[in-house]
């Protein structure tokens, strides 16, 4: 029974930027996935989960754990990889990882040693385990950054924005080395990259500007907005007239044309067609009804 | 183009507050010093004097470095940093647009931040009177070209080296490192500077290597009269001219090879080339690995070991860091240099004892010191953070006190290190010169006890400031700040209460007679006081550390609540309980035990017991004519125990009835004709420092005074018996008490005093305006005023008196004191010695005390008297015992020749520690410093043996202070010092012949024109000179050795015989003066050399000699026709420096023509005169010509600078073929 729940959790920083209103998950095992536009507060909450800041009311229990007050306890089944990073410039991929495992509580050296080399292959590091960190290459440095995060078997994965930077295939690869984890452990990845949660997550959660504004499997997301969404070309003067009359929730330009996305109970008129709903139908038309339309 | 940028750096910066705050922190500084008057320079000049001014913008310069680097090195990182280069620079901008642009902007800005300091001040002059902080008198008219002049002679100057090469450095390498770096590189080139300037030969190097010009300024100024620094501007010439160029130069060569070399093209490319080699990555993944399941475990022990573990890593990242290396290297030469060249006295050095080693460690390493822990604590702190690491690091599973205590402990082992290098490069230097004597412990006990505390203390302060204020630059500032307002709050504004200034503890001296002696007590004290301070700071700064992402003080407040709990409560508890309970045990001892009191305070007391009692200071009181002196010292317990029985005589025409007693030292009782006194009043309100430690002393010292039991009428003698007892209790704030120590005793006291004594009046009278004090010009009464005549120089409540003592003391020490050993014996433990005096002796007497060795001799003069010497010295310091003797007898030899005979048998020189610089002549008795000659190094036959020379002058006032007794007059100190000054010349100019007192008349000169320079109140001539060293040691000697080369030494000494003869051991008024004394020596001169003694003696005047011209024909083989131009002149002055008068008639002044340098017998580098003659020049200029024989090479006006010249310098010039 793995099962991280968060109830009501509210954060507004010092500057007055609300971060998270109210905000109520719960987030089971498996690849749990976190949506929002930049800004929308996935990293706060994120960060929140990973001890790195505090929130002003609410809750976050991980099983028995108290999250905001038990932190060390959460660090030690923690594996957590930030947005940003940085790495020790002139230490080699293995002593910085070694060093991580022994301040994880792997005490033994054989043992960290095992450890280490796997994670070195497993994220594919092994030939360069000897190199100096200030020498990787932006993705080489995100694998580095996955192998971290892996050490200890952590119960608890947190990963923000893993994917940003990387090449189509290594975003593969490491898509697949996540589902892989997801299947025993939580794994929580932030995205706005909508197309990652739909191949990899079983449940997931759309945030806008602090607030959950949709939560559940995917597919059953996807269900809940099927046929109501209707798309037509239309000139690029006519756009602002139709953003007035209908809730468009997507626009994209198209040799020379304006696709758009409406949402809409019925069939708006009868220039517009029916769409075949995707989760980024969904996601489009959540945040609309946050915050004005995305241009795609 | 160049314009864009140029403007677009303005208006980047304009909107920067780190600009506004640079200016405000100068602006602030320089404002508030002026208008407190926390300025160098005399106090009759004003405070923005134009000398102040021109100064304050060097050290404005020179603090600026900071803010320097700050501007000056980030302007081009900017785009590194933040990773704009990237597209920055594809905009069509040329390389030289960019970084033309760049600089001037940043240096704009740089200017005008440094004219808000500029601001600071002339606002301070101007404003000065209306915060009344000073006299509205002390601050002069605005002078507007000293700002000028200050600004383009050297704040510009300096900021442009400084800010161009910081902003090269860090664009030739990218590195910001490089620009800390670089700041500490400046210093080096001023320390060095620094250091060399004490030396006088080593001057001119000084002025060109001082990257400030500070050290130039201060050497052109050196003898600015008060009048001068008020208005006269540093002239671009000289020295100051050729370091201008040469730094400046530096700087435009660096600049141009900057632009010449920049290129967008490597700018960019910095990392590229290295990544190259890596970016063959296949990338394929093996999902199929399996990941071994390893055990963790977390305890309590294991994190402990983590935590070494953690620090030992930091700790290597820290000392392999190549800067913290440069850094430290920078230190280690300073070290080792400052060891090298070590204590030098009058340019001679001193073996390199350990103590000595020792001290250089707070001479220039510890500013690296500072340097080093300030910047690396900073490192230290932010490492996780400076390569966003930090939150992975933070959220891995480890407690805070974990990775808080591990970059702690990282820097305590930084701290080990460090302390340790005093040590190695204090062995090597003994090593390599030879001095073998090792103590290992007294090396140890300071590095441990006292060094490794302050920089402990200093860590735990930067460490928590870094932790508050959270961000590495602002960090750093913080911590720098904090010392820079300690140690000008001390140094300026005289607030010097230990207890207040962290880290701050009473000073020490080790001494090889006394060790660490009484000092190791309050350090420790006070260092564990500091130290709990300094956990308790770290023990917060754990509560306030910054886990995670928000740095906000709500967030780091709601934090440290949760971090809180019973443990850590109690445990802040107990530390805060500790150290205000040391705090409070020192304040007692300080304040409480002793008496300490701030220097205002001191003042304040002065100022009251002036007004209260000064009226007693010629209040008719008897006169001492006999004492028997009981003397108990007891030195493991720092306590004199003084019993005293005095003969007491009406010696004036009028009835005492009352005795005005006035004594430092508690009065345990006072007896006349053995029936004890009750005082029938008593005033202790101005206490002394120190030794007062219990009501019952309060109420014994200060002023008491007496009934006496029956009238004392004119010739009436009853005797006085009084017990006085000195005991150091506790600790003082100063930490310095020399009189009464373990090893090394060396009190003069004993018998309370008469009357009141102007001695402790307040001389300054800046300080004496404030309290509503009149001007005090003079500290003696007139030559004519028949009390200073009634009265002898050193001691007004006896004339000449007969003398006895039994001083006692342990067992394993010598007890001395003036007189001949009569007998010794033990008694109950103690060790008692037993002296008599033979004849009469003005009343000046000492005891000494230490576990000493004797060394004996005898001198025996031509007629067959003897004398015994011994020299009592610390059984180690064995080396220049032969100096000590044999300058005695030299002096003997020559004084009585040619002046008296010797009046005793015996003549004693006693080694006394450390704590104090001088020697001083008793009666047959000369205790002498240990820091003097004792341990000096005179191997180089070219250095000044001013062992033997001092020696000669102590020895010299048995005759000038015990055979003369001058009176308490304006100029009577010249019959003491002058002539004795004068005698010692003498002395080691037979010894060592006439080429060896060229460097020591050359210090005298120095010393003579700086003392004036920085005279407080007006300069006196030698005839009415009341107090100033500088007129009776340092012109009194040029002018009477040159009196001696003018009319012979014979002449001389046959006109101070006579005065001698008709003036010693005078034993009634009136006393001798210099008015009495002139006529002997005017009697001695011719008619027309008259002139220079009264010139000398009785009037202010110095002599502008100047060589112009030199050139040389060969005439035949060895003979040469020379051509010399000089111009002579001779100005008088009055007290304050204005311009009088010129000389009007010739002048007597030595010609000299030069060939090279040769050796003397002793190995000494002389000149060798091919032609040296005297020649009658009037005022102006003359052309000379002479034949030869031998190559003239150089030549020069009173080449061996006997007259008083205001620039020594310019009367040698080398000689050229015409």
């Amino acid at each position: 029974m793995n099962e991280l729940v968060i109830s009501n959790l509210s954060k507004t920083y010092s500057n007055g930027v609300q971060a998270l209103k109210n905000v109520s998950l719960t987030i089971p095992r498996g690849m749990f996935g976190l949506l929002g536009p930049n800004g929308a507060g996935k990293s706060s909450l994120m960060r929140t989960i990973a001890t790195l800041q505090e929130a002003d009311s609410g809750s976050i229990r991980l099983n028995t754990i108290d999250v905001l007050r038990q932190k060390e306890d959460v660090r030690k089944i923690l594996g957590y990889l930030p947005q940003e990073f940085g790495v020790y410039p002139k230490i080699s991929a293995e002593t910085m990882l070694d060093h991580i495992a022994t301040l994880k509580g792997i005490r033994n050296s054989n043992e960290r040693k095992e450890v280490v080399e796997a994670l070195l292959q497993k994220v594919n590091l092994y030939q360069f385990r000897k190199k100096n960190l200030g020498t990787f290459s932006g993705g080489m440095k995100q694998r580095f950054g996955i192998a971290q995060a892996l050490i200890g078997n952590p119960k608890l994965i947190i990963v923000d924005e893993p994917t940003a930077g990387l090449d189509p295939a290594e975003r593969n690869r490491f898509h697949n080395l996540l589902s892989e984890i997801g299947l025993n452990t939580i794994v929580i990845l932030s995205t706005h990259i909508v197309e990652d949660v739909t191949n990899l997550c079983s449940s997931m959660a759309i945030i806008c500007m602090g607030e959950v504004v949709a939560q559940g499997n995917p597919n059953t997301l996807v269900a809940s907005v099927q046929g109501k969404i209707w798309k037509r070309v239309v000139n690029k003067e006519e756009l602002p007239l139709y953003q007035k009359e209908y809730q468009v929730i997507s626009t994209h330009l198209k040799a020379g044309l304006t696709n758009i996305h409406v949402y809409s109970d019925d069939l708006p008129d009868s220039t517009f067609e029916p769409v075949d709903a995707d989760l980024e139908d969904v996601y489009f038309t959540k945040i609309t009804g946050n915050a004005d339309a995305v241009a795609v | 183009m160049f314009k864009d940028i140029f403007l677009f750096e303005l208006k980047y910066r304009a909107r920067r507050p780190a600009t506004y705050l640079y200016a405000l922190i100068l602006f602030l500084y320089f404002f508030i010093s002026i208008i407190n008057g926390w300025t160098p320079g005399s106090e009759k000049a004003y405070i923005n004097s134009a000398f102040v001014i021109q100064q304050a913008l060097i050290i404005m310069s020179i603090f600026g470095v900071l803010i320097c680097s700050a501007i000056m090195g980030v302007p081009v990182y900017r785009d590194i940093e933040h990773d704009t280069r990237s597209y920055f620079l594809s905009y069509p901008i040329t390389e030289k647009g960019y970084l033309l642009g760049r600089y001037a902007g940043s240096f704009v800005v740089l200017f005008l931040v440094f004219l808000a300091g500029t601001l600071g001040l002339l606002l301070g002059g101007i404003m000065g009177p209306l915060f009344g902080f000073e006299e509205t008198s002390r601050f002069g008219p605005v002078n507007f070209s000293a700002y000028a002049n200050g600004i383009i002679l050297f704040l510009l100057p300096n900021i442009f080296f400084t800010g161009t090469l910081f902003f090269c450095l860090v664009t030739l390498t990218r590195k910001i490192v490089v620009a800390y770096t670089g700041s500490i590189l400046f210093f080096v080139a001023y320390l060095v500077a620094n250091a060399l300037t004490s030396d006088i030969e080593k001057r001119n190097l000084a002025d060109l290597i001082d990257t400030f010009g500070l050290n130039t300024f201060q050497n052109a100024t050196r003898y600015w009269t008060v009048v001068e620094q008020n208005t006269s501007l540093a002239a671009l010439e000289g020295n100051t001219l050729w370091n201008r160029i040469i730094w400046m130069s530096m700087a435009a060569v660096v600049f141009a090879y900057t632009v010449f070399r920049f290129n967008f093209q490597s700018f960019l490319d910095v990392k590229l080339g290295k990544k190259k080699t890596i970016e063959l990555d296949l990338g394929i993944s093996k999902t199929h690995v399996h990941i071994p399941v390893a055990v963790q475990s977390f305890s309590a022990s294991g994190y402990f070991r983590e935590m070494f573990r953690l620090a030992k890593l930091e700790f290597t990242n820290v000392v392999t860091d190549i800067y913290f290396l440069g850094i430290l290297l920078g230190g280690l030469l300073f070290l080792f240099l400052d060891g090298w060249f070590g204590f030098p006295q009058y340019g001679t050095p001193s073996f390199p004892t350990t103590y000595y080693m020792l001290e250089v460690k707070d001479f220039n390493y510890i500013i690296f010191i500072y340097i080093l822990l300030i910047f690396y604590t900073g490192e230290v702190v932010h490492r996780d953070r400076s390569v966003r690491f930090n939150q992975i690091s933070d959220t891995l599973p480890v407690p805070n006190w974990l990775m808080y205590g591990s970059k702690f402990l990282a820097l305590v082992y930084i701290c080990l290190m460090l302390v340790h290098m005093p040590l190695i490069c204090g062995v090597l230097n003994q090593v390599i010169k030879g001095y073998y004597t090792f103590e290992f412990g007294k090396y140890f006990t300071d590095l441990y006890l006292i060094e490794l505390p302050e920089y402990l203390q200093l860590t735990m302060l930067t460490f928590f400031v870094h932790i508050l204020v959270n961000n590495k630059f602002p960090g750093h500032v913080v911590s720098i700040g904090i010392w820079v307002i300690m140690f000008s709050l001390r140094s300026f504004a005289e607030y010097d209460y230990n207890l207040f200034f962290y880290s701050y503890t009473p000073g020490y001296r080790i001494s090889d007679m006394n060790g660490f002696g009484h000092f190791l007590k309050p350090l420790a004290w006070f260092n564990v006081y500091w130290l709990l301070l300094g956990v308790l700071l770290l023990m917060i700064g754990n509560l306030l550390w910054v886990r995670g992402t928000e740095g906000d003080w709500q967030n780091r407040l709601k934090l440290a609540r949760h971090r809180i709990n019973t443990p850590v409560l109690a445990s802040l508890l107990t530390v805060t309980l500790l150290w205000i309970g040391t705090g409070s045990y020192i304040y007692y001892n300080t304040s409480i035990v002793n008496n300490y009191r701030t220097a205002e305070e001191n003042r304040n007391a002065q100022a009251e017991l002036e007004k209260k009692y000064s009226h007693l200071e010629r209040a008719l009181q008897p006169k001492i004519t006999d004492v028997k002196l009981y003397a108990d010292l007891y030195p493991n317990d720092f306590r004199a125990s003084m019993r005293a029985i005095c003969l007491i005589t009406n010696k004036w025409d009028k009835p005492i009835d009352t005795l005005y007693i006035n004594s430092n030292a508690p009065i345990r009782y006072l007896k006349i004709n053995g029936t004890a006194l009750e005082p029938f009043f008593q005033d202790a309100s101005l206490l002394p420092t120190e030794g007062i430690n219990t009501d019952a002393d309060r109420t014994h010292t200060g002023f008491l005074w007496y009934k006496l039991p029956q009238t004392l009428q004119p010739g009436d003698t009853v005797t006085m018996e009084t017990q006085t007892e000195l005991a150091y209790r506790g600790f003082t704030n100063s930490g310095i008490n020399r009189q009464v120590v373990e090893n090394g005793t060396f009190y003069t006291g004993g018998i309370p005093a008469f009357g009141y004594s102007s001695q402790g009046e307040l001389t300054s009278d800046k300080e004496r305006k404030k309290r509503n004090l009149p001007e005090k010009k003079y500290t003696q009464p007139a030559q004519d005023d028949p009390w200073g005549l009634g009265n002898l120089l050193f001691n007004d409540d006896a004339d000449y008196i007969t003398y006895e003592a039994v001083v006692s003391t342990t067992p394993d020490q010598i007890a001395v004191s003036p007189g001949y050993l009569q007998k010794s014996w033990e008694d109950n433990g103690r060790k008692y010695y037993q002296y008599k005096m033979e004849g009469e002796m003005d009343m000046f007497f000492t005891v000494v005390s230490a576990r000493y060795a004797v060394a004996k001799d005898q001198w025996k003069g031509q007629d067959g008297k003897t004398v015994n010497i011994e020299i009592f010295h610390h059984p180690t310091h064995t080396y220049n015992i032969d100096r000590f003797i044999g300058s005695v007898k030299a002096s003997m030899d020559y004084f009585n020749t040619n002046f008296t005979p010797y009046q005793y048998k015996q003549m004693r020189i006693l080694e006394f520690p450390r704590y104090a610089g001088f020697a001083q002549s008793f009666p047959n008795t000369v205790p002498y410093s240990e820091s003097f000659a004792w341990v000096g190094d005179f191997s180089d036959p070219d250095k000044t043996d001013y062992g033997f020379y001092v020696t000669a002058h102590e020895v010299a006032h048995q005759w000038w202070g015990h055979q003369v007794t001058p009176s308490n007059t304006r100029g009577a100190n010249q019959l003491s010092e002058t002539m004795a000054e004068y005698s010692a010349l003498m002395v080691l100019k037979k010894e060592y012949g006439e080429d060896a007192m060229q460097k020591f008349l050359k210090y005298a000169l120095d010393r003579y024109l700086s003392g004036r320079a920085s005279e407080r109140k007006f300069e006196e001539t030698l005839m009415q000179n009341d107090q100033r060293a500088y007129v009776w040691y340092q012109k009194g000697s040029l002018i009477m050795y040159a009196l001696a080369d003018y009319i012979g030494e014979d002449a001389v000494n046959k006109g101070l015989k006579a005065f001698l003869e008709k003036a010693a051991f005078r034993q009634k008024a009136p006393f001798a003066t210099t008015g009495e004394f002139l006529p002997y020596l005017m009697n001695a001169t011719p008619d027309s050399l008259q002139y220079f003694v009264v010139d000398g003696w009785e009037n202010i005047c110095l002599y502008e000699n100047r060589i112009k011209e030199a050139t040389y024909q060969k005439v035949k083989d060895d003979e040469y026709k020379v051509k010399l131009t000089v111009d002579t002149k001779k100005i008088y002055y009055d007290g304050t420096g204005n311009e009088m008068a010129q000389g009007k008639y010739k002048e007597y002044i030595d010609i000299g023509i030069f060939t090279e340098d040769g050796k003397n017998k002793q190995g000494m580098t002389v000149k060798k005169p091919l032609y040296l003659k005297k020649h009658w020049l009037a005022p102006g200029e003359h052309t000379l010509e002479f034949t030869v024989k031998g190559k003239p090479v150089r030549a020069g006006i009173d080449p061996y600078n006997k007259l008083i010249d205001r620039v020594p310098d310019d009367n040698v010039k080398d000689v050229s073929e015409e």
